[in-house]
């Protein structure tokens, strides 16, 4: 009996238990994929297009739709082509219609009601017959419109795409690299990873030429990149930094071979710990709005370039708890047994040590998440970051600083922002109390 | 105590290195040149392709003065392909032709004979203007557009390096040179320009771009940007010199000592409210642990916390600031619009400043409040159960005198920490809430900056916040010492 329990318990289950009883985490968790779930469906929630509509006796999908035109055969044996993005699907002569639940995208121009209309304010409708009328309560603005007539409610859908997104993969970013440096130097530390002095010097050496074929000999493929698509320009990285490694592999299997030379083959110290310490000392002295709003001006506005950006420039909390959960946990007996039965350093660290040294990294990225939505909806309320003609919660609320009067431009996108900066730091709060030993209740 | 000191100001310079080798990589990648930018803000530059010989001068004046005649940095690491003396070319859509075509074809030597010829004739066709006999305007002034043309097509084809565009824009110059008796000459020049190119194209070297090679400089930008050069446009920041703004043609430390004022006065006054605030909150939270003050605070110090600072700064603006609603307070600015009046003195001054300030340094000091006043419950808590405080309360002292004198003096210390980051956040200043009530100060200087890409003054608000950021941590060190004698530094 007795040992069975021992088997079911494990570390994960018991924090969830704990997670589980605190009601504003698990809220703020159930709003989370409430708001995930927005961003995933946000072209079929908000959109100028039908989700599903019957025209001239042909079934389309215009809102889902790969293609970006349509060929109708009327019954009449005319041809129509209907163009996906241009036809005006709200005058049209559509048998059945689905609509989304918001029916404008975030950057269409309703002319009818332009310049700051209220939510509760009088809103316009012109018919295909020319005549405007009032509007129609399927075609209501809910949330009101910006000057130039574009719906609140809809840029409010996809901006949740774009915050969560530059939320969750630059944090994802940030923690890979947070706890691979915080694990590295929290279990070698200064005097624990041993080298010979002719790879040790090797490596260093290495460092720079594998700098070069990573980066400099494809540089000028890089900057194209960077200056044409986030996206291509990350995965030109990704292999920019595998060659870099592949080149320091070979250079040190190079190094191999002056092991039986006499002077060079003297055991060194890698001091792991001081160069990552002091990487973390730089970044986190620099000012870190001002630095990735310069690197934001270099880069293409785009999405990824923010990701990318917020991503290298947050890591250092990450790998800084990670760090310090990994000076004690490496001083563990079952590390010290899994180097008796002669493990990998590689397999210790990451099979053994991390799993039971995560816990405050976890902490770190809810909070981290939140940080970085108040980053990005930082940078767009500047009118820097993403692309101009991208709609996100911040380029919405800074449009309310031309007109005081529009109370609803501040108050619903400042209100998303808020709620899910609150609902990170719940579930980061959440995760603090249950992942602590010290705080059980 | 003072060896400590010294070791750690020791360390702070390979820190303060790489922080200003990082913004000086920044800043050379930046797209765009500087010069060029600087010259159009002017209104000097003229048409596209018609460069006086007197631009060319000026140009050549603004890149000696800000450095940018020189190479980057100590130590280069490039291909084998490329000569050291690139740097040498100061046109930045040039050196990115020249290094494009390095990039294909890998002979040096070629290439440069390439763009020597291609210089020549541009530089020819600029001091060509000849008298036209032809009495017909019309054809007077077809002739001129021709010439131009030829002359803005030689100059762009100084910056390309795809094949096809070279070949298409040198046949279609050569079209136009041979429709006049007076430019063919020009065309048997070109002639021997595409020859130097198809020389280039038949003895390319290409393998020499996968072998690395190290160029050293013992004058370069950043060497002259720490140490000056001897005097004549820049000191150095050694000596306080943060060289010329690409903005507005002043001296980056002046700017810097005119803007910082305002950032100082606003964190400082913050951090000084955000302190009266959240101290008695926090101590009284404690007394209190788990009751109905300590719980209703902190869920509302909470919500403070996630409230972006932007929003809370609109929000007032719409409602406090806003002629349709209340307007209590002025919308923008630190002074009033016409200004102080000539006889104020400081007191009158601030007088007038005061309703421009209130909404700021609200929004200034809320966001700490949270954050502040957790870490003073925290480590009052701390201190509350210990024994000495049980000594203090069995001696017969009041609950208040325990508080304050005991407790609140013992968990000091985090507060300390907060403190130490006014002045590295005062050189940085509120970006944006300094944009947002257009608050003169380092925030929105370095707003415009980065968006000017005016890069020596973003430089030196980096190296100086990593500076000010430096400091604090060890002042906050040192005072960590001072209250509590158990901590020692060796």
């Amino acid at each position: 009996m007795m040992e069975k329990e021992q088997e079911e318990f494990s570390f994960g289950m018991y924090a969830w238990d704990q997670f589980r009883v605190n009601r504003p985490a698990m809220i703020a968790l159930k709003l989370l994929f409430i708001l995930i779930t927005i961003a995933i469906f946000s072209p079929i929630i908000a959109n100028d297009k039908p989700v599903f509509c019957e025209y001239r006796g042909q079934w389309l999908f215009p809102a889902t739709s790969l293609y970006t035109t349509a060929e109708i055969q009327g019954a009449d044996g005319k041809t129509e082509i209907v163009q996906y993005d241009i036809a005006d699907w709200k005058r049209m002569d559509l048998e059945t219609v689905i609509w989304p639940l918001c029916v404008y995208s975030p950057y269409e121009s309703d002319l009818d009601n332009s310049d700051y209309i209220s939510p509760g304010g009088e809103q316009f409708f012109t018919g295909k017959d020319g005549k405007t009328v009032e509007m129609p309560t399927r075609f209501k603005h809910w949330l009101g419109t910006n000057k130039k007539g574009e719906d609140v409610l809809s840029g409010l859908v996809h901006g949740t795409k774009i915050s969560l997104t530059i939320g969750i993969f630059s944090m994802l970013l940030a923690s890979f690299i947070g706890v691979f440096l915080g694990s590295v130097a929290g279990y070698f530390g200064d005097r624990r990873l041993q080298t010979t002095r002719a790879r040790f010097w090797l490596t260093i050496i290495g460092v720079f030429v594998a700098y070069f074929y990573a980066f400099v000999v494809r540089g000028t493929v890089l900057s194209d990149m960077l200056s044409n698509s986030g996206l291509l320009f990350f995965f030109q990285l990704l292999w920019s930094i595998l060659i870099f490694f592949a080149v320091l592999y070979l250079i040190r299997l190079f190094g191999r071979l002056f092991d039986r030379v006499p002077f060079l083959n003297k055991r060194v110290y890698v001091p792991v710990d001081m160069i990552v310490s002091r990487s973390i000392e730089i970044l986190n002295s620099l000012p870190k709005l001002i630095l990735i709003i310069s690197l934001s001006v270099i880069a293409k506005p785009s999405v990824w370039n923010i990701v990318l950006i917020i991503g290298f420039t947050t890591w250092t909390d990450i790998a800084r708890l990670t760090r310090a959960e990994f000076l004690r946990t490496s001083q563990l007996d079952y590390v010290q047994a899994g180097k008796s039965l002669g493990l990998s350093e590689a397999r210790i660290i990451f099979r053994h040590a991390l799993p039971n040294s995560i816990a405050p990294a976890f902490i770190a990225i809810a909070f981290g998440i939140a940080g970085a939505i108040l980053i990005e909806s930082g940078l767009s309320f500047l009118g820097i970051g993403v692309s101009a003609d991208t709609v996100t919660w911040g380029s919405l609320l800074s449009a309310a600083r031309e007109n005081f009067n529009a109370w609803w431009l501040v108050l619903f996108p400042g209100l998303a922002i808020f709620l899910t900066v609150t609902m990170y730091n719940l579930i980061g709060e959440g995760l603090r109390d249950a992942l602590d030993p010290r705080l059980k209740k | 105590m003072l060896r400590y000191i010294a070791k750690r100001v020791l360390m702070f310079v390979p820190t303060l290195v790489i922080i200003t080798v990082i913004g000086f990589f920044i800043s050379v990648n930046a797209p765009g040149d500087p010069v060029e930018r600087m010259m159009t803000a002017a209104g000097s530059s003229g048409e596209v392709g018609t460069q006086s010989a007197s631009q060319v001068e000026q140009k050549r004046f603004w890149k000696q003065k800000l450095g940018l005649d020189l190479p980057v940095f100590y130590v280069s690491l490039t291909k084998l392909s490329y000569p050291d003396t690139l740097y040498k070319i100061y046109d930045k859509n040039e050196r990115q032709a020249l290094e494009r075509l390095l990039d294909q074809y890998g002979n040096w030597e070629q290439i440069a004979e390439h763009s020597h010829r291609l210089n020549n004739i541009y530089t020819r066709l600029l001091f060509f203007n000849p008298v036209v006999d032809s009495q017909a305007t019309y054809e007077r002034d077809e002739f001129e557009e021709d010439l131009n043309t030829i002359r803005f097509e030689i100059l762009s084809l100084k910056s390309c390096w795809q094949h096809a565009v070279i070949q298409t824009k040198t046949a279609v110059v050569k079209g136009l040179m041979s429709k006049y008796d007076l430019t063919k000459p020009f065309a048997d020049e070109l002639d021997e320009v595409s020859g130097a190119y198809q020389k280039v194209l038949d003895t390319r070297t290409t393998w020499k771009n996968y072998v690395p090679a190290l160029h050293f400089y013992g004058n370069n930008q950043y060497h002259r940007w720490l140490f000056g050069d001897g005097g004549i446009y820049s000191d150095g920041i050694i000596r306080g010199d943060f060289g010329t703004s690409y903005q507005t043609k002043d001296s980056v430390s002046k700017t810097i000592f005119d803007r910082i004022g305002w950032s100082l006065f606003f964190t400082l006054f913050s951090v000084i409210i955000a302190y009266l605030v959240s101290i008695p909150i926090g101590v009284k939270a404690a007394q209190n642990r788990g009751g109905r003050f300590d719980r209703i605070s902190s869920v509302f110090l909470f919500g403070l916390y996630s409230l972006p600072n932007f929003f809370v700064a609109i929000l007032l603006l719409m409602l406090f600031a806003n002629p349709d609603m209340l307007d209590i307070f002025p919308a923008s600015g630190v002074k009033p619009t016409e200004g102080y009046p000539e006889d104020a003195n400081i007191f009158e001054k601030m007088w007038l400043s005061l309703p421009h300030i209130v909404i700021p340094l609200i929004c200034y000091s809320y966001t700490s409040f949270a954050f502040l006043s957790r870490i003073m419950r925290g480590s009052v808590i701390e201190n509350i159960g210990l024994d000495y405080i049980r000594t203090a309360r069995a001696k017969g002292v009041t609950e208040k005198a325990v508080v304050w004198k005991h407790a609140f003096k013992n968990s000091l210390l985090p507060i300390i920490t907060i403190f130490a980051a006014v002045f590295p956040a005062a050189v940085g200043g509120s970006v944006i809430l300094e944009t947002i009530f257009t608050i003169p100060g380092m925030g929105l200087e370095a707003y415009n900056a980065i968006t000017y890409q005016n890069y020596p003054m973003i430089i030196a608000v980096l190296t100086l916040t990593s500076v000010f950021t430096l400091i604090g941590y060890l002042v906050s060190d040192i005072l960590y010492a001072a209250v509590d004698p158990r901590i020692h530094y060796r």
